[in-house]
C-alpha cells in the first residue's frame, strides 16, 4: 500500500516536471582501495586515474606546474595573479580566517606593494558540500580553495565528481619522503583527535574502551547526524585493524564483563557476515550498536566540555575534540583537573578516540588557482602558516617538519605544566602528540576510501539502530 | 433624419476596456503583484519538487540507481517503503504534527486567557503585563529553549552538568520535562502566545458585551455563556492564531533541535547529507501542510463572516470585577509567570555573560566574586588560553558587529519591501474584493507565511544555486526570501485597515482629480498609519531574530541569528546571551522610537 502511495505521489509530482530527463550517466565507483600514507597523514583513497594531459582542466594544468615549484616561486605567481583582488575561501574550520592575514603578510614581505582582500566562509549543517557543488556549476567559481573535513563525502561528492582537485606542495612532499606524482591521497592540513575523557570527581574509572558501552553508560557525543565525521568513526571501527583492536580490548576484560557483552557480540556475527566484514567484524558491530543505543547526543563538543569539567558531572564521560580543554577557565566548580583523558590512564586498554583530517583542495574552477596553491603550500610548509591551528593542542600538522617546529614553538607536550616547567598542573593538557596517539593511544584514523565503501552497507545498518533518546 | 447609432468596433471596445483597467492603479498593482508573487512562490516549489527526482552524487539515490546524475523516483519509494521509513518519515511527521497542535493549544490557552484577563477584567497592572507579555516573541525562539536547558537539566536525569535548579536547590526534573515534546511545545507555545494575545485580545477589546449581559440577565450559567457566546465570538481570532502558529511551529528547527525532539525540520537537516532527495520530500510534505491550512482557512472564511457583525466597536464593554483582592492576586500570579517567561531569560542572559565558563554557576553558591568575569565583553585580543575559544570579547568582536550590521541591513530592507508591497496588495485587494484575481493575489501573497520557514529556505536555496545564478550567502537572497515570507504581515494588516475605510474618502479626492500617489500619501496612509506601520514593524522585528528561514541560505557570522545559533551550538552561552541582549535592546529601542513618532506599537495598546 505504502509503495503504491509512494508511486502515486511520485507520478503526480512527475506531471509537474516538464524538463525531467534521464541522462543515465553511470555513477563513479563508490569505493577505492586505501593506500598507506606519509607519516603524519591518515590514509586516503586512490584518486581516479589521472586524466591524460590534453584532458586536464585549466586549474589542473596549473596545479601540475605548481607541484614542481617551491613556496617562494608560488608566492611570486600568487602576487602576479591576485594583487588587489578578492580571495574567497570556504572551510569547516573558522581558522582559515586567521591564516589568510598571515599569508598576505608573507606575500607582502616579498612585495611590499601587494595587497589582497579576502573572505572566509564557514557554512554549517553540511552546507559546504552544497555550496561547493553549486559554485562548481559556474565557469569561473567564487571560491579559490577549500579546507574541508569528512573524507567520505569528499570522496563521493567532491572528488569523484571532479569538483575539487588535490594539489601536493613540493616541499610538503619532500618532508614526507614522497613526490607529487607518487603521492596518491588527499592533502591533509592536519589531523584532529577526539578522545574519551571522563569526569574524575567520583569513584568510577574507565580502563577499557568497552567500559564506555557498558550497562547504564551514556557518553556525551556530538550527534552522528550533525557531525558526519562521527559516523565515519563508527564506519572505521569495522575495518579489520580497528575491529581487531576492539577484540583485543574485549579479551582484556574480566570474565564477568565479557559475559555481559558476549551475547551482543554473538548476535552480531551473522550481521557482520551479511555486511561482508572481516573476522572480528562482530566485535565492531557490537560496540557500535551499544554506543549508538546509549550515547547522549549533544549539539557540539563545546557543551560536552563545559559539562565534563564541572564537578557536578560526576562519573560522566564523553568523546570530544581534545583541543576543547584549552579554553577551560578554572573556577570553584570548574577545572581541567576534574577530568581524565582515558587513554593517558595507566592500564587503559583499547581505542583512545578517533582522528579525522582537515583536507585542502583547489576548486576545479578556481578564480585564483596560483594564489590558492601558494596559500595551501604556506599552510602546510611553514610553522607560521600552520600557527592558526598549531597554537592549540590536539591538531597535528601533516608535515613532519612543521609538526616539529610547532611543538618547538608552542610546547603542547608540556601544555599542562606549571610555569616552572616541572610541576604538573593539568595532566590532561600535556598532549602526547600524534605519534603517541596513533600507536599507544590507539587512535582510530579516518580513511575516506573505506568510509565511502561501507557508507551504504554499514552506514545503512547503523541508521537502523535506535538511538538513545535521553 | 433618423438618428444614426455610432457603433465602435470590437477592438476599440477591448482597447478601451484595457485602458480603463490600467487607468486604475489598484488594477496595475494587482496584475504586477500577481505575476511577481506567482513566480516567487511557485518557482521555488517547482525547484524543490525537481530536486526530489534528481540523482545527487554520493547519496542514497545515486547508490540505489547506480547512476551519478539524471532523474528517478527512487527517493519516493525509499522514503515511503524502506526499513527506515518509520525513522525518517513517520515518527518525525507524527512528532511535527503533535508539536504544531500542542503549540497552538498552549499559545491559544496562555495568550487567550491572558488577553481575557487584560481586556475584560479590572486586573491590576494591565499596562505593564501587556507590554511584558510580548517579550518571548521578541526573543529568538530557541533562546527560551536554551534557558529551559540551563534551568532544568541535571546530571542525574539528563546526564549533563547541573542546571540552575539542580545546582542551587538540588531539584532534578523528570526527563519528559527536560527533553522532547513537552518542553518543545511549551517553549514554542510561549513564543507564539503573543500572537494569540494580540488577535484574541483585539476581539475581546472591541466586542459587544450586550450579548453576554443579556445571557446573564436570563440567568444563564457562566460556563454556558463562555461556551455559547464568548468563545464563538473569539473563534475567528482562534482560527487566525492557528493559521499563524501551526505553520510556524511546524517549520521550527532550533527549538526541537535543542530540546531533543525529532521533527521533519530536524530530520531534513540530518538527512540532507546522505538522503538529499528524500530530505527535499520532507520539505514538500511540510509545504503541503501549509497549503492545506490555507485551503482550510479559505473554507472557514464563509463562517467567519457571520461574526464580523459582533466584532465591530460597541462602546459598551463591561469589565468583570475580580474583586479588591482578586485583581491583585491574579495580577501577581501573572507577574510571576511573565517574570519566568520574559524577565528571567533576560536576567539569565545578562548573568551568563559574567560567568567564567559557560553554565558555571559557582558564584551563586560560593558568593565569591572571583567567580565572575567581564572577559566575555572586554577581551580585545584573540586568545584561547583565557577560555575565549579564540574569540574576542563581545564589544571588540568584529564577527558579532559585522553580523549585527548585516542583520540590520536585511531587516530594514525586508521591512521596507515587505511593508510597501504588502500595503499595496492590501490596498489593491480591498478595492477589488469580489475579483477572483484579487483573491488569488491575496492568497498567493499569504502562502509563503503558511509554509514552514525551513522548507521555504530550502526551496530558495535550490532555486538560486545553479550555473546561471548563485545567490548563496548574499544579502540579496536573504532580503528576497525575507520579503516574500513577511509580505503577509503587511498585506493582512493593510487589508484589514483598508476594508475599514469607506470608498467615499478616496472617491472625493478622485473627483477633485488628485493623483493616486497624493491620495495614498495624503489621505489613505495617514488615516491608517498605525496598522500600516505595524506592517513594517512586524517584518523588521521578525527578521531580526529569524533563523529557520535563513540558516540554509548563509554561513554563520553573516547575520546575527546564525551567529547566535553558532555560539549556542558551540556552548559559548556568554556570546549567545550577549547577542540576545543586543537583539532585545535593538527591538525595544526601535519599538519605542516608532511608538513615540507614530503612536504605533507591537502590542498596539491592547492592555492600555
Amino acid at each position: 500500500m505504502k509503495k503504491i502511495t509512494a508511486l502515486f505521489l511520485a507520478a503526480a509530482m512527475t506531471l509537474g516536471l516538464a524538463a525531467c530527463g534521464n541522462s543515465g550517466t553511470p555513477a563513479a565507483p563508490s569505493s577505492a582501495p586505501s593506500q598507506s600514507q606519509p607519516a603524519a597523514s591518515s590514509t586516503t583513497p586512490d584518486p581516479a586515474p589521472a586524466p591524460a594531459p590534453e584532458n586536464l582542466s585549466e586549474v589542473q594544468k596549473i596545479i601540475q606546474q605548481a607541484e614542481g615549484m617551491t613556496l617562494e616561486e608560488l608566492a611570486q605567481k600568487a602576487i602576479e595573479e591576485s594583487n588587489g583582488k578578492m580571495f574567497y575561501g570556504v572551510g569547516n574550520s573558522s581558522r582559515g580566517k586567521s591564516a589568510l592575514p598571515l599569508f598576505i603578510d608573507y606575500l607582502k614581505s616579498i612585495d611590499s606593494s601587494y595587497n589582497m582582500d579576502f573572505e572566509w566562509q564557514q557554512p554549517k549543517n553540511n552546507k559546504i558540500f552544497d555550496q561547493l557543488t553549486a559554485d562548481s556549476l559556474k565557469d569561473t567559481g567564487t571560491f579559490a580553495m577549500t579546507l574541508i573535513q569528512d573524507g567520505n563525502q569528499i570522496e563521493s561528492k567532491m572528488v569523484q565528481t571532479g569538483i575539487l582537485d588535490t594539489f601536493v606542495p613540493k616541499e610538503w612532499a619532500e618532508a614526507n619522503g614522497v613526490t607529487a606524482d607518487s603521492y596518491s591521497g588527499y592533502l591533509a592540513l592536519q589531523t584532529l583527535n577526539k578522545v574519551f575523557m571522563y569526569n574524575n570527581t567520583g569513584s568510577k574509572s574507565y580502563d577499557n574502551c568497552w567500559d564506555f558501552v557498558a550497562e547504564g553508560e551514556h557518553g556525551l557525543f556530538m550527534d552522528i547526524d550533525s557531525e558526519i565525521v562521527g559516523k565515519n568513526f563508527l564506519y572505521m571501527l569495522t575495518e579489520d585493524t580497528y575491529a581487531g583492536w576492539l577484540k583485543d580490548a574485549f579479551n582484556a576484560l574480566s570474565a564477568d564483563e565479557q559475559a555481559y557483552f558476549q551475547p551482543t557480540i554473538n548476535a552480531m556475527k551473522s550481521e557482520a557476515e551479511d555486511l561482508g566484514l572481516g573476522a572480528d567484524g562482530a566485535y565492531a558491530l557490537a560496540w557500535i550498536k551499544l554506543w549508538v543505543e546509549s550515547y547522549n547526543a549533544q549539539t557540539d563538543d563545546g557543551p560536552i566540555c563545559n559539562t565534563l569539567v564541572d564537578k557536578s558531572a560526576t562519573d560522566q564521560f564523553g568523546l570530544l575534540v581534545y583541543s576543547k580543554l584549552r579554553s577551560v577557565e578554572e573556577s570553584s566548580s570548574v577545572s581541567v583537573n576534574n577530568i581524565n583523558v582515558a587513554a593517558y590512564d595507566d592500564g587503559y586498554t583499547g581505542i583512545g578516540g578517533y582522528g579525522y583530517c582537515h583536507y585542502l583542495f583547489v576548486t576545479d574552477n578556481s578564480p585564483l588557482p596560483w594564489t590558492a596553491c601558494a596559500f595551501i603550500a604556506y599552510m602546510t610548509e611553514t610553522v607560521d602558516g600552520f600557527s592558526a591551528w598549531g597554537k592549540d593542542m590536539g591538531g597535528y600538522s601533516s608535515n613532519p617538519t612543521v609538526a616539529e617546529g610547532t611543538e618547538a614553538q608552542f610546547g603542547h607536550s608540556k601544555g599542562g605544566m606549571a610555569e616552572d616547567g616541572t610541576t604538573v598542573e593539568f595532566e590532561a593538557k600535556n598532549d602526547r602528540g600524534y605519534d603517541w596517539w596513533t600507536t599507544e593511544g590507539q587512535l582510530v584514523l579516518e580513511d575516506p576510501g573505506y568510509c565511502a565503501s561501507v557508507s551504504f552497507t554499514v552506514g545503512s545498518w547503523i541508521e537502523m539502530l535506535t538511538k538513545y533518546a535521553g | 433624419m433618423n438618428p444614426s447609432t455610432v457603433r465602435a468596433s470590437q477592438s476599440a471596445i477591448w482597447l478601451n476596456k484595457v485602458k480603463t483597467f490600467f487607468s486604475k492603479p489598484h488594477n496595475v498593482i494587482l496584475l504586477l503583484m500577481g505575476i511577481v508573487l506567482t513566480f516567487s512562490t511557485v518557482a521555488p516549489i517547482i525547484a524543490i519538487i525537481e530536486d526530489t527526482f534528481k540523482i545527487h552524487p554520493g547519496t542514497i539515490d545515486a547508490h540505489l540507481t547506480g547512476q551519478a546524475s539524471g532523474y528517478t523516483v527512487v527517493n519516493y519509494i525509499d522514503l515511503f517503503t524502506s526499513r527506515l521509513a518509520k525513522t525518517n518519515l513517520w515518527t518525525p511527521l507524527l512528532n511535527t504534527v503533535l508539536l504544531a497542535v500542542g503549540t497552538c493549544v498552549v499559545s491559544i490557552l496562555f495568550g487567550g486567557i491572558f488577553a481575557f484577563l487584560i481586556t475584560r477584567t479590572n486586573l491590576a497592572w494591565r499596562k505593564y503585563l501587556s507590554s511584558i507579555f510580548i517579550f518571548p516573541y521578541i526573543m529568538p525562539q530557541w533562546t527560551l529553549a536554551v534557558v529551559w536547558q540551563n534551568l532544568f537539566n541535571s546530571n542525574a536525569v539528563t546526564g549533563t552538568s547541573n542546571g540552575l535548579l539542580a545546582a542551587t536547590l538540588g531539584v532534578n526534573m523528570p526527563l519528559w520535562w527536560c527533553k522532547g515534546l513537552f518542553p518543545s511545545l511549551v517553549v514554542l507555545g510561549l513564543h507564539y502566545a503573543p500572537f494569540a494575545y494580540i488577535l484574541i485580545g483585539g476581539i475581546f477589546r472591541n466586542m459587544d458585551a450586550n450579548l453576554e449581559e443579556a445571557a446573564t440577565i436570563l440567568d444563564t450559567p457562566k460556563w454556558k455563556i463562555m461556551c455559547k457566546i464568548t468563545l464563538p465570538m473569539v473563534k475567528p481570532a482562534i482560527l487566525s492564531t492557528i493559521l499563524l502558529v501551526f505553520g510556524s511551529s511546524m517549520g521550527s528547527y532550533p527549538v526541537p533541535h535543542y530540546l531533543g525532539l525529532t521533527t521533519l525540520s530536524t530530520k531534513y537537516v540530518s538527512m540532507n547529507s546522505k538522503f538529499t532527495g528524500e530530505a527535499s520530500i520532507l520539505a514538500i510534505i511540510m509545504m503541503i501542510f501549509g497549503v492545506a491550512i490555507m485551503l482550510l482557512n479559505q473554507l472557514s472564511l464563509t463562517s467567519r463572516k457571520s461574526y464580523t457583525t459582533v466584532t465591530g466597536k460597541s462602546g459598551q464593554i463591561s469589565k468583570i470585577n475580580l474583586g479588591k483582592a482578586g485583581k491583585y492576586i491574579i495580577a501577581l500570579i501573572l507577574v510571576v509567570v511573565t517574570f519566568f517567561t520574559s524577565i528571567f531569560p533576560i536576567v539569565s542572559f545578562a548573568f551568563e555573560t559574567f560567568l567564567p565558563n559557560p553554565g558555571d554557576y559557582s558564584f551563586l553558591y560560593t558568593g565569591d566574586t572571583s567567580n565572575l568575569t567581564t572577559k566575555w565583553w572586554t577581551t580585545d585580543e584573540n586568545v584561547s588560553e583565557n577560555g575565549m575559544y579564540g574569540q574576542k570579547g563581545i564589544l571588540h568582536n568584529e564577527t558579532i558587529w559585522r553580523a549585527f550590521r548585516g542583520t540590520i541591513w536585511v531587516s530594514v530592507c525586508c521591512a521596507l519591501l515587505a511593508g510597501t508591497i504588502g500595503t499595496l496588495i492590501g490596498y489593491a485587494v480591498s478595492k477589488n474584493r469580489r475579483s477572483k484575481w484579487a483573491n488569488y493575489v491575496n492568497s498567493v501573497a499569504f502562502l509563503p507565511y503558511l509554509m514552514p520557514s525551513i522548507a521555504v529556505g530550502v526551496a530558495f536555496f535550490i532555486l538560486f544555486s545553479n550555473e546561471r545564478i548563485n545567490l548563496f550567502n548574499t544579502y540579496t537572497i536573504l532580503i528576497l526570501v525575507g520579503t516574500i515570507k513577511y509580505i503577509p504581515f503587511a498585506s493582512r494588516s493593510s487589508l484589514n485597515s483598508m476594508l475599514q475605510l469607506s470608498g467615499e474618502i478616496e472617491e472625493a479626492a478622485i473627483i477633485q482629480d488628485i493623483p493616486w500617489i497624493k491620495r495614498m500619501t495624503r489621505i489613505i496612509i495617514p488615516i491608517q498609519k498605525s496598522s500600516i506601520i505595524s506592517g513594517y514593524l512586524l517584518p523588521f522585528m521578525t527578521c531580526l531574530r529569524e533563523l529557520s528561514l535563513f540558516m540554509l541560505l548563509c554561513v554563520q557570522g553573516f547575520i546575527l541569528s546564525t551567529t547566535l545559533d553558532y555560539f549556542d551550538e558551540m556552548g559559548l552561552y556568554a556570546f549567545s546571551s550577549g547577542i540576545n541582549l543586543i537583539l532585545i535592546i535593538t527591538i525595544l529601542v526601535c519599538n519605542a522610537l516608532v511608538n513615540k513618532v507614530t503612536g504605533a506599537s507591537l502590542d498596539k495598546g491592547i492592555g492600555g
